[in-house]
Formats: C-alpha cells, sequence, structure tokens
C-alpha cells in the first residue's frame, strides 16, 4: 500500500512535468505513431508477397503487432526513462541519495520517472491490439485471450530484467553506452516473430538470450493454445532472469563507491 | 584557413571515435551481426513461404548482400549523434560559443558528423569485402569498379542529404523545447521509405513511382544499389540530380527555418 501511494506521487509529478513540456508531449506520440505505422507498413508490404511468415497468417501477424506495440508502450511508459537515467546515476554517484531512503532503492530507480507522454501511446496501442483480436477471422477463446495478456505482461517485466542485466555492469565498467547499445541492438529479436527463426539461434533466444519469449511466445499462446511447457517456459526462464538480475544487483552495490563509480 | 580549421575539427572527431575501440569494435560487429541475422532470417522464411525463387528482382543471397550493404552503409550516412547534436546547442545555449568561429556553425557540424562517420568506412570496407566472399555473389549482382566508385559517390551525396535534411528539424529547437522524438520519428520513417528495412521492389508499384521523386530513396537503397551494380549510368545520372535537387530544396528550407529561428535565439539555454 505504501508502494502504491509512493507510485501515485510519482505518476502525479510526471504528468505536471509533461504537461509543462507540451510540445515534447506532442512530438513523442508523433515519434510512437510513427513507429506504430512504419511496423504495420513493413509486415504489410511482406504479406503481399506471401501468405504466411514464421508460420502465421497476416491477421496472426496483426496480433503479434499489437502485442509489440503495447509491450513498448508500457515500456516507453513505465521504465524506459528511468533505466536511461540508471547507470548516470551510478557514475555520477546520485544513487547515493536513493541508498538512504526508506525504501528499496531499486524501486526508486526503476519507477521514479513514469513517461506520461508516452502513456497516450499505450492507449493507441492497446486499441490496436483491441483492433487486431476484434478483427480476427477466427474465434479466439476468452481463456486463451486472458493468458495471452498476462503472458504479455510476465514478457514485458522479462524484458525489463533483461535491460538491468545489461545495465548492471555500469558498477564495474563506469561506462554504459557500449552494453546499452548493444541492448539496443538484441531488442529487434522482440520485434520480429519467433517462427522465422532457425537452429541455434532459436535456442538462443529462448534461453540465453530470451527476447522471443517477450510477444512471440504470449503470441504462440493465443493461436496454439497455451500448453504446460509453455507457460513452465516463459516462467522459468523470466524467475531465472530475476534471481541472476538480483545477484548482479547485490553484488553492484558492494561495487558501488559513489562518485567515482 | 577555414578548409584547414575545419579538417582539424573532422580529425579530431576521427581521433575521438578511435579512442574507444573496443567499444566501436564491439557495438559495430554486435550491431551488424543481429541486423543481418534478423535479415537473413526473414529473408529465407520470405521466400520459403513464398515458393518464389525471385522477389524484387532478388534472389534469396542477393537480398541478403543487399541487407548487408544497406546496413553497413547506413552508418556512414547518418551518425549515432543525430547529426552532432545542433538541437541541443540551440537549446542549451551553447551555439553562443561557435558565434566567434571564423566558419559558419553548420560547417562545423558538417565537419564533426563527417568525421564521426568516417571511421565507419573501415567497417565498410571490411565487411563489404567478407559478405561477398561469405554468402557468394549471385548472378543478378555485378561488382566492379566503376559500380564501387558510383556507389561511394552517391554514399557521399546520401550523407550530405542527410544532414541537410534534418537541419530543418533540428532547428525547430528555437521554439520547441525538446526535438529528440522529432529526430527519431525522421529515422524511422527514413529507414523504412529509404528501404532500410526493406528492399523498395517490393513495395507496390504505386509506391514506388512516388518515392522515385521523394530524396528517401537516395539516403540507402540508391548507393547500395548502385554498388551492387543493379543501376546503369542513366539511372544513375537522374537519381543524383534528383538527390542534388533535394539537397538544394532541404538547404533552402533549412536556411529559412534558421533565420527566422536565429530572431528568436537568447543564448540563455536551459
Amino acid at each position: 500500500m505504501r508502494y502504491l501511494r509512493l507510485y501515485l506521487c510519482f505518476l502525479r509529478f510526471s504528468f505536471s512535468r509533461a504537461m509543462a513540456f507540451r510540445v515534447d508531449f506532442f512530438f513523442r506520440i508523433l515519434m510512437d505513431v510513427v513507429w506504430n505505422i512504419v511496423n504495420l507498413a513493413f509486415f504489410w508490404i511482406l504479406y503481399q508477397h506471401t501468405p504466411v511468415l514464421g508460420g502465421w497468417t497476416f491477421d496472426q501477424m496483426m496480433v503479434f503487432l499489437g502485442g509489440v506495440f503495447v509491450y513498448d508502450a508500457i515500456h516507453m511508459t513505465v521504465f524506459s526513462s528511468n533505466l536511461w537515467w540508471f547507470p548516470i546515476a551510478i557514475n555520477k554517484g546520485d544513487l547515493d541519495y536513493h541508498l538512504v531512503r526508506p525504501v528499496p532503492p531499486l524501486f526508486i530507480l526503476s519507477l521514479r520517472e513514469f513517461a506520461a507522454n508516452s502513456f497516450v501511446n499505450l492507449l493507441v496501442a492497446a486499441g490496436i491490439l483491441i483492433w487486431s483480436l476484434v478483427r480476427y477471422p477466427e474465434p479466439l477463446r476468452l481463456f486463451s485471450v486472458a493468458v495471452f495478456l498476462a503472458l504479455l505482461a510476465v514478457g514485458v517485466s522479462l524484458h525489463y530484467a533483461l535491460n538491468m542485466i545489461f545495465l548492471i555492469p555500469t558498477f564495474w565498467m563506469h561506462s554504459s553506452s557500449g552494453l546499452r547499445d548493444i541492448f539496443f541492438s538484441l531488442e529487434q529479436y522482440v520485434t520480429r516473430p519467433y517462427g522465422i527463426f532457425r537452429g541455434w539461434l532459436a535456442r538462443m533466444l529462448t534461453t540465453i538470450l530470451p527476447f522471443a519469449l517477450v510477444v512471440s511466445f504470449p503470441t504462440r499462446a493465443l493461436f496454439e493454445g497455451p500448453s504446460f511447457s509453455l507457460l513452465l517456459h516463459m516462467l522459468g526462464v523470466t524467475a531465472a532472469a530475476y534471481i541472476v538480475m538480483l545477484t548482479m544487483w547485490k553484488s553492484g552495490l558492494r561495487a558501488y563507491v559513489s562518485a567515482s563509480s | 584557413m577555414t578548409a584547414r580549421l575545419l579538417w582539424n575539427i573532422f580529425s579530431v572527431e576521427v581521433r575521438k571515435r578511435m579512442s574507444y575501440r573496443a567499444d566501436f569494435w564491439i557495438n559495430s560487429v554486435v550491431g551488424v551481426l543481429v541486423s543481418l541475422s534478423v535479415f537473413w532470417f526473414l529473408t529465407y522464411a520470405l521466400f520459403s513461404a513464398s515458393g518464389q525463387t525471385m522477389l524484387a528482382g532478388y534472389t534469396e543471397r542477393g537480398m541478403i548482400l543487399y541487407y548487408v550493404f544497406v546496413a553497413l552503409m547506413g552508418r556512414i550516412v547518418q551518425s549515432n549523434e543525430m547529426e552532432m547534436g545542433i538541437s541541443q546547442d540551440i537549446y542549451e545555449g551553447s551555439l553562443t560559443r561557435y558565434l566567434i568561429y571564423p566558419v559558419s556553425y553548420k560547417a562545423v557540424k558538417y565537419a564533426e558528423q563527417a568525421g564521426s562517420v568516417a571511421p565507419q568506412l573501415i567497417q565498410l570496407t571490411l565487411f563489404g569485402i567478407l559478405a561477398p566472399l561469405i554468402i557468394g555473389i549471385p548472378p543478378e549482382v555485378h561488382i566492379t569498379p566503376a559500380s564501387v566508385a558510383m556507389g561511394l559517390t552517391s554514399l557521399a551525396l546520401a550523407n550530405v542529404l542527410h544532414y541537410l535534411l534534418v537541419i530543418p528539424i533540428q532547428a525547430v529547437a528555437f521554439w520547441a523545447d525538446n526535438v529528440w522524438s522529432l529526430l527519431v520519428a525522421e529515422r524511422f520513417a527514413i529507414a523504412f521509405l529509404g528501404g532500410q528495412l526493406l528492399p523498395l521492389g517490393l513495395f507496390p508499384e504505386w509506391a514506388r513511382a512516388g518515392l522515385e521523386w521523394l530524396p528517401f530513396p537516395y539516403l540507402f537503397s540508391f548507393p547500395a544499389r548502385t554498388l551492387m551494380g543493379s543501376v546503369g549510368p542513366a539511372e544513375w545520372a537522374f537519381g543524383m540530380v534528383i538527390a542534388l535537387l533535394w539537397c538544394g530544396v532541404a538547404a533552402g528550407v533549412g536556411r529559412w527555418i534558421w533565420r527566422r529561428g536565429d530572431l528568436e535565439y537568447s543564448g540563455v539555454g536551459i
């Protein structure tokens, strides 16, 4: 309850700040809309040349894309700004202030900034997802849709953990730009359907670098039915990612030497 | 004096880039490999599902080679730092310190931008030689000394064109607090319309016909296709003229917006 109250304060401040920079507010919305249009057009063009891609029809791909937009919008709204400042807080010693506060520093560092301007995009993304589900030509079971949405939430939290795993080494490396750029590159695997990948890369994308689990696996659960093995796989990998992240975080804190980090 | 100063700015920027060699190579190799793997699997999935052997004038290997060149050349067309943060200079007031420079601010920024992308030529050369050896050269690709020379010339023009196209967007910072989102939106749009995400040959006929007259294909698709020998001399000359015309239009619009913005500039910053 205490954390919820604190988070509501974060929300209030974030909306006030967003309203103070109104032009930027609309530019951010424009940026997200352009990204959505580019992705929709990308797959629309591909499907002009083939009826199926990575095992999915155009209608299934639209649902996958809806999932991609929702995952991206949640990440941009809730985590993105915070994770941008995270390595800077370590390097400049700003982490000191968070360490002495009576709430876990990871909570503040991960959730303090709520991107109100991206929140509008979350509504747009949710709208596209609903549209893609409604226009889907075959009947979808309500239970499957519920599992899809729940797994999408798990996927978003897995993505957060993976992002943190790539940022926490700043405690030792003193520069985050290299790892951050690598993570940005790897994120491409989230936005493309898992079905196109083959061999060792496909195996890697579901285990060591589980980017395929973020949106592709929830979409598979929707169309193929939520199997026990798929649920176990997603939850197991997500739990493992959190264990790795928290272990790294704790050992990172031990290595932290304030401003000289 | 002016040329020497710009050369110094250019070479300082090159040295700055090369001082973080590990970052430079790790990021480049990982970035290229990840993009290439996505394109590779997407291309194979597209060809195997469509049952075609040729799409948009390319075989599977030809299309992958196109992606390799478009990815490598794209790193030379645009810099990672959003054209060296012209908008940031305006917003923070650091534009003021350039007022005492004996050369134009935009020329200084272009020299910095060119210096920041110049090291990418090493990667273009290295991976550009390795890729055809690894992937193989399909029959529709004809890389010759002439196609390389024409491709590199169109690449140089593409770099100038992109720089001129973003100046009007950067100049919005004279009125707005932050134009970062606009620049990112511009990157999404040109990547798609310029053929960085998909070969433009896959686009519907009406879209291709329209795009031919716009500046976007001349940023990525045109230099890559030229290098691969897919563009004849007449088409190349036509493309270069269109690109040059767009350079003129973008420079004119940029100058007009800049003059108006200059009147708003107070030099105070945030």
